[in-house]
This record gives C-alpha cells, structure tokens and sequence, in this order.
C-alpha cells in the first residue's frame, strides 16, 4: 500500500466542493418541491375518482416507478433532441427529479389521503362544503400529515439521487468530485468528504422533517 | 423492421443477459450478507450490533452512485485490478446487503419472543435458535419486501453503465453512439423506448407479486 492520505488536499479542493454542493442543493429542492406538488396532484385524481385523470395518473405512477431513473434522464437528454426539445443538463436534472420523484410521492399521497376516516368527509358535507372545498380544508390537510413520513423518505431519495447527473456531467457535488479523482487520483479524501456531505444533509432532513412532522401532528396523536 | 434494429435488438439481448447476470449476482450475495448481518442486528448485545448498525447506516445512507465510483476507483488505488462489471458487482453488493439486512431485521423482530423464549428452553444456542426457529419463521415476512427490492435492485444495474460496465443501458449507449456516427441518425427514441419496455416488463410484474403477497399477509 503506498497510498498516503493527504487532509490538506480536502482543504485546497473545498471550495470546488462547495460549487458542487450548491447545485446538488438547487436541484434537490426543486426536485422536492416540484414532486411533492405534482405527487399531491396525481394523487388528488385518484383519491377523488376524477374521469381520466385517474387512470392517466396510475400509468403515470407505473410508468416511472418501474423504469430506472437513470433511463429516464438518458431519454430527456438523448432522446428529446432527436424531436427537436433541446434541454440543458441543468434543466434535465431539475425535471427529471420531478418527474421521478412526483411518481413515488403520488403513491404516498394517495395512501395517505385514502386512510382520512369517511367520518370527515362526510362531516364536511353535513356542514355543507361541497367536494372541492371537502377536499382541500379537509382531505389533505389529514391526508398529507398522514403521508409526511414516506414524503420526507422520499424527499431524502431525490437528494441522493441529484448524484445520477454525473450521467451528464451536470456539475453537483458527485460529479466535481469524480472529475477531481479522475484528475488527481486523491480517492479516499474526496470520497469521504461527499459522503460525509451527503449522509449528513441526509440525517440533518429527517431530524428537520422528523420535527416539522411531530410540530403538525394532530391532536390524536401528539 | 428498420435496416438498424436488428443489430441494435441482438446488441440489447446481450446487454439484457448482463442485467440479469448482475442482478443475480448481487441479490445473491445480499441475500446472503443480509441474513447473515440482520439477525446480527436483533442480537442484546450493543457491541455487536455497532459495528453492523454503521455498516448498514453507511451502505443504506451513501447514493449508490458514490458506493459504484468509490469501488470503481479506490480498489485500483489499492493495487487491486477489477473490471467495471466487477466493481459494479461489488459496489451494488455493498448497497443491497445492507437493504437486505435491514428487511431481515425487520422480519427477525416480528417474530414472537414466545419463540426465543422457547428454542431457549429446549437448550438451543443463539446460532440453533436463528437457523432452525427464528429465520424459517420470518421466510414469510421478507419475501414480499424482498421481491419488491429486487425490482428496485434491477433497476439500480443500470448505474453501471456510469461506470462503463456493460449491461442493458450500456450496450442502447454504444447503440446510439455507433449509429450516430455510422449513419448520421441516432434513433435514441425507439432505442432508449424499447429499453424502457424491457425495464418495466420485468419490473412492473415483480411490483405486482410483491404488492399481492403483502395484501395477503395483511389479509
């Protein structure tokens, strides 16, 4: 063994890192805020048995969880051009974590807001809200509470996942540091300082959503 | 038939063999691992569980793409020469283990300690108590988490095309990149659709077993 760990070389790449870092965490909360939206939405067709939008929203959900997601960002980078949709990297690796994401979070979504008990909803009629005002003052307020913890499971998935941009050299914090052991061979730093990076945003977000969950946890079961 | 596909199909069926070869390999060895460390992890003692909690926490927590490079890079650094399929072996390996021992824990502690208590009482040890009791007992519990893990699994082989091992996404890779510069036009629409197709047929049937084998072990 003649490899000699080197901490200064971590220092001098820091600020490199710290570039990286910053895209990771732009897409990873676009791709978290955006999938949560489109999750509740799908969810929303199918909870309220909406013509259509039902059954376009369950292909949806099967179409994307069961093919890589890998493949997916290959075919909106690769495949898109070919029809003349020509997508930055940047824009490739928002939407794809959306897409990806807003399948997976649907399925939470909608386990959730089918587990509101009938009881409510058909208080909310008796006190005249019709089916739309139902639905948003008092199926997913319960119904996303509900779901929280399988959100939040999958929010912290997205954030991993940002690494799979490295597939195009999208510059976040798994491709620099790939590029930087390519060039300087320095595998051990680097390697331990992203996945001291990522398990730790990682664990910093369940305790941060572990909160938020707990801080809006219903009277039953505060 | 376009002139192109047929070349490109047999190139694919070839990739899909490798898939399936790294699949295998790799559920394999989990299995195997992650028996071995779940049941590690529901013994008393903490001293024994750390060491496999940090291994678990580490594999489960890092991307899979990190887990894949560091293999890929951090054994050559060491001296030691390994392919890119390899290394993709070795680095999916390290990633199912630990989601495999954690599904097993999982089944572990939803046995009974009635049955501890009495494989105990007829003078089996802890190893006796494990393999002829506890892990046939909870065989039921973690086939439909595993199922469903493995269409998970299948899927995370086509990270190794990132590293340049060559499976199913890899070989509609050098597909599109042979008939773009021998041709001109890439076709990676139908290429990277049929790649699609044969991922979700063999993923979405395994999502549907696990699906029923957990209703029925709720029902």
């Amino acid at each position: 063994m003649s490899y000699q760990f080197q901490p200064g070389f971590i220092l001098e790449k820091l600020p490199e890192l710290a570039a990286g870092l910053e895209l990771t965490l732009l897409v990873s909360t676009i791709g978290m805020a955006g999938s949560v939206v489109l999750g509740l939405l799908i969810a929303a067709g199918s909870s309220e048995r909406l013509p259509v939008l039902d059954g376009l929203g369950r292909g949806y959900v099967e179409v994307f969880r069961n093919t890589p997601l890998l493949v997916q960002i290959f075919f909106l980078y690769f495949a898109l051009p070919e029809v003349g949709i020509k997508l930055q990297a940047f824009t490739v690796a928002w939407l794809a974590l959306v897409l990806w994401g807003a399948a997976y979070q649907a399925e939470n979504f909608r386990a959730g807001l089918e587990a509101v008990s009938r009881g409510y909803r058909e208080a909310a009629r008796a006190l005249g809200f019709g089916r739309p005002l139902t639905f948003a003052q008092v199926v997913v307020p319960i119904g996303f509470r509900t779901a929280l913890p399988s959100v939040t499971n999958v929010c912290i998935s997205i954030l991993k996942n940002s690494s799979y941009m490295v597939a195009i050299s999208f510059a976040e914090l798994t491709d620099t540091a790939v590029d930087i052991v390519s060039l300087t061979f320095r595998v051990f730093e680097m390697f331990l300082v992203i996945g001291i990076i990522y398990l730790g945003i990682a664990w910093l977000m369940g305790c941060g959503l572990g909160a938020v969950e707990s801080r809006l946890a219903l009277g039953e079961a505060r | 038939m376009p002139d192109w596909a047929g070349p490109v199909l047999a190139y694919a069926a070839e990739g899909l063999g490798r898939t399936a070869l790294l699949s295998a390999i790799s559920i394999a060895a989990s299995i195997v691992a992650g028996i071995v460390l779940g049941s590690l992890l529901t013994v008393p003692v903490g001293i024994v569980r750390l060491p496999v909690r940090a291994y678990v926490e580490v594999w489960r927590g890092l991307p899979i793409i990190i887990t894949l490079f560091f293999v890929f890079f951090a054994l050559p650094a060491m001296n030691i020469r390994l392919s890119a399929f390899a290394a993709a072996c070795l680095g999916l390996s390290l990633w199912a283990s630990a989601n495999v021992a954690e599904i097993v824990r999982g089944a572990v502690q939803s046995i009974h300690t009635g049955q501890f208590q009495a494989a105990r009482a007829l003078g089996f040890n802890w190893l006796q108590t494990m393999a002829y009791v506890v892990l046939p007992q909870s065989v039921r519990r973690m086939l439909p988490p595993l199922v469903s893990f493995l269409a998970n699994l299948i899927q995370c082989t086509s990270l190794a095309a990132i590293i340049g091992g060559f499976e199913l996404l890899q070989s509609a890779r050098r597909s599109i990149e042979r008939l773009t510069v021998e041709t001109g036009s890439s076709e990676a629409i139908p290429i990277l659709a049929a790649v699609m197709l044969m991922y979700f047929l063999l993923c979405f049937p395994l999502a549907q077993v696990a699906r029923r084998m957990e209703a029925s072990l709720a029902g």
